[in-house]
């Protein structure tokens, strides 16, 4: 594993501009993610987990809005491409990806980056095959790739015109997939471990199982040998025999391939078999990050203790769960303001947090970050809030 | 195979639906008041003629038999002779129903090639200056009245600017085709097509109003499944994805209206027909029933059955096509 940084996110601010007012999503996000690791991202839903990995292949659709902040991919091969017509873009070996035209984003999909989905079962058109599917996602990578590797062209081989559909259509042999790519797509589920690929090739999504559709869904995200894949709850619909089976699917690809992951679930187990380094993720924040043992083993922020001590454990005899009390904070901006969002539900906030903002002090190692004011502060129970403060919390 | 099987089990029992549309056509004219021979029969004509003029159209049969020779008969597509005209029921149709089947395809072509394409820039340009346009449109259209747009367009482009000719049906189709194939003389296809332009558009425009609107909510409504995020996110292109994608998918609830629409048609576009003075099967059928020409209803009204009948078929072997979850088990 190489510790060079593949993808730096900085200051990244997602918000839905909703008829009930201004919604953070994501709130002032940093992080790195390094080459060939797997970095999960975890919290409860409404975190902005979703929100942040759609962020990142720039799929925010309208309400919403990446409002600041920069997510930077590192090709040095793009990044001499770009320099010239987008200067504004490119830092170093670095491209920032929200800088970049839409067209040139569209060609990155795929090759940089791509993203497994939560259903599987929604995730596919029923009225096409799976084969046909995934054969589009090789189409993309074939036709960027016959081009020299220079973003114009990339553009140029990527657009498609209606008039070459229209052709395609009445045409025979003159559709967008080629035989190639029919016959890679065979390949592709064959690596995903689906039996009889050629067969099932040709098969509709509706024939498909869950577990095997996701399979499916992973071999269509390996169509252009990705950097980065973005795996957004890929086992969060399936049977638990099943989840294992996806996850030993996307170690194996990991481990045959060296493709960096970016993993995203509420699930502390999923995190724990899968991941390098974790971002604990709350109100659209990273609260806490750093390796897995560290977050895991010496978990600095109250809200991370809180999930950890949420885990039913086999071997604590007699002991009772401690779910974390109340729910996600709103993130509506007007109900936000400069404090730390989780001190509403904090067993250990104090006056200071419902005035500033946490910043990130180091707890322990280098890499190892806590959004808290107790990370370097210890805690002092004289300046406790008061428990009437959480009572009257909880009604809202 | 799958289609091929299909297809006969459906003839088979479109077979059986049309069997059902002659039993109740043929009943129709034992539930209506008013004897037929009344109509046949000069006013002060003796009871004596009137026994003659019944034995000759088997009206004093057993009802039975009159319905058993009435299916022997239409097996053999004779319908009966035309009380009113005299000749077989089936010519005087027939020679109608080209003129009802041309203004009902141009209707729909018209429809189509105008709807479709407004419905998806409709959609994908929500909420701009085309889409105000488009829905705009859609809805005058559906709320504008045949026989007021018919003459208006007569009025307007016929009269005042005398670009096109105002009515009739100088010649079918089949001829001007003819005249081109054999004689090389393209003058037939204009003259047809100069008499159709207007009853087309006129019978048109509601359907492609109605088109339009379902196509732009059913492109809307497609466009916020999951799948399309995943189409974008492996990098296709966005006309793929609006087209082989999200239109597909659209075209299902479309071809519904489109063959509903189309067997309505068939039916004959009365007002449309009368005010271009249009030879074609509504006009017939409405002189035939003030006339209590009753070989001439049940004839027309069997091939309007027939006309929907085939309809439904071809409307549900498309579905195969664009909806591979529809197998018809």
């Amino acid at each position: 594993m190489s510790d060079d940084v593949i993808l730096r996110v900085s200051d990244l601010s997602t918000r839905f501009f909703t008829t009930d007012g201004q919604v953070n999503a994501v709130e002032s996000l940093s992080l790195e993610i390094k080459a060939g690791e797997v970095f999960g991202i975890v919290g409860e839903s409404g975190s902005g987990k979703s929100v942040t990995a759609r962020s990142l292949i720039r799929l925010i659709e309208s309400p919403g809005r990446i409002t600041e902040g920069s997510i930077e991919y590192r090709d040095a091969d793009l990044a001499d491409d770009l320099r010239e017509d987008h200067p504004g873009a490119v830092d170093g070996e670095f491209v920032d990806l929200l800088a970049i035209p839409e067209q040139t984003h569209r060609g990155l999909r795929g090759t940089a980056f791509s993203m497994i989905f939560q259903d599987p079962e929604s995730s596919f058109n029923p009225s096409l095959t799976v084969g046909e599917q995934i054969a589009e996602a090789v189409e993309v990578q074939r036709r960027a790739s016959s081009n020299p590797r220079s973003t114009r062209a990339r553009t140029r081989s990527s657009a498609y015109s209606l008039r070459s559909y229209a052709a395609a259509a009445v045409l025979p042999g003159r559709g967008y997939v080629s035989a190639e790519s029919k016959d890679r797509a065979i390949e592709l589920l064959q690596q995903v471990g689906i039996p009889d690929p050629e067969q099932r090739v040709d098969e509709y999504p509706h024939e498909y199982s869950g577990g095997m559709l996701q399979r499916a869904m992973v071999a269509q995200a390996l169509a252009g040998e990705p950097d980065v894949l973005v795996a957004d709850e890929p086992t969060t619909a399936l049977d638990v025999t099943i989840q294992a089976q996806v996850l030993n699917l996307l170690r194996e690809i990991q481990a045959e391939t060296g493709m960096t992951i970016l993993l995203i679930t509420h699930n502390l187990g999923v995190i724990a078999r899968m991941c390098d380094r974790v971002g604990v993720m709350y109100a659209g924040e990273i609260v806490e990050r750093g390796s897995l043992g560290d977050v895991f083993d010496r978990p600095t922020h109250p809200y991370t203790q809180g999930l950890l001590g949420s885990i039913p454990d086999l071997d604590a005899a007699g002991g009772r769960l401690q779910p974390i009390g109340g729910n996600v904070p709103s993130l509506l901006d007007a109900e936000m303001g400069d404090r730390c969002y989780f001190a509403d539900r904090c067993p250990k906030a104090m006056e200071e947090c419902l005035h500033k903002p946490p910043d990130y002090p180091a707890a322990g190692t280098d890499d190892h970050e806590a959004k808290c004011y107790l990370a370097d502060h210890p805690y002092d129970k004289s300046q406790a809030l008061p428990e009437e403060y959480f009572e009257e919390g909880e009604g809202t | 195979m799958r289609l091929t099987r299909f297809l006969l089990r459906r003839t088979a029992q479109g077979i059986l639906v049309v069997w059902g549309v002659i039993t109740l056509v043929f009943l129709l004219r034992f539930i209506t008041p008013g004897s037929t021979i009344d109509f046949v029969a000069p006013l002060d004509a003796s009871p004596e003629l009137r026994q003659r003029l019944a034995e000759d159209l088997g009206l004093n049969k057993p009802i039975y038999v009159q319905y058993a020779d009435y299916i022997v008969n239409l097996l053999q597509l004779d319908m009966g002779n035309s009380l009113l005209k005299g000749r077989p029921a089936s010519d005087v149709i027939f020679a109608r129903l080209p003129a009802t089947l041309e203004l009902a395809i141009a209707a729909t072509i018209v429809a189509i090639l105008f709807s479709i394409p407004l419905g998806v820039i409709s959609a994908t340009r929500r909420h701009q200056p085309v889409d105000y346009g488009a829905t705009g449109f859609s809805l005058i259209g559906i709320s504008t009245p045949n026989f007021w747009l018919g003459i208006m367009l007569i009025l307007i482009v016929g009269v005042n600017l005398g670009w096109l000719p105002t009515s009739r049906r100088i010649i079918g189709f089949g001829p001007a085709l003819e005249l081109l194939v054999f004689e090389q003389r393209p003058v037939g296809l204009r003259v047809w097509f100069e008499h159709i332009l207007l009853p087309s558009i006129t019978l048109g425009t509601y359907f492609t109003a109605l088109i339009t609107r379902l196509t732009r909510n059913g492109m809307l409504e497609e466009l916020g499944e999951a799948y399309v995020e995943v189409t974008r996110a492996k990098g296709l292109p966005e006309t793929l994805v609006k087209y082989k994608h999200v239109l597909r998918n659209t075209m299902i609830p479309i071809i519904t209206v489109l063959g509903l629409q189309m067997g309505t048609l068939i039916g004959g576009a009365v007002i449309t027909e009368s005010v271009f003075n249009w030879p074609g099967l509504g006009t017939l059928i409405i002189d035939a029933i003030n006339s209590r020409d009753w070989p001439l209803i049940q004839g027309s009204l069997i091939v309007i059955g027939v006309g929907f009948v085939v309809i439904n078929i071809v409307v549900d072997a498309l579905y195969m096509y664009f909806n591979p979850q529809v197998t018809f088990e």
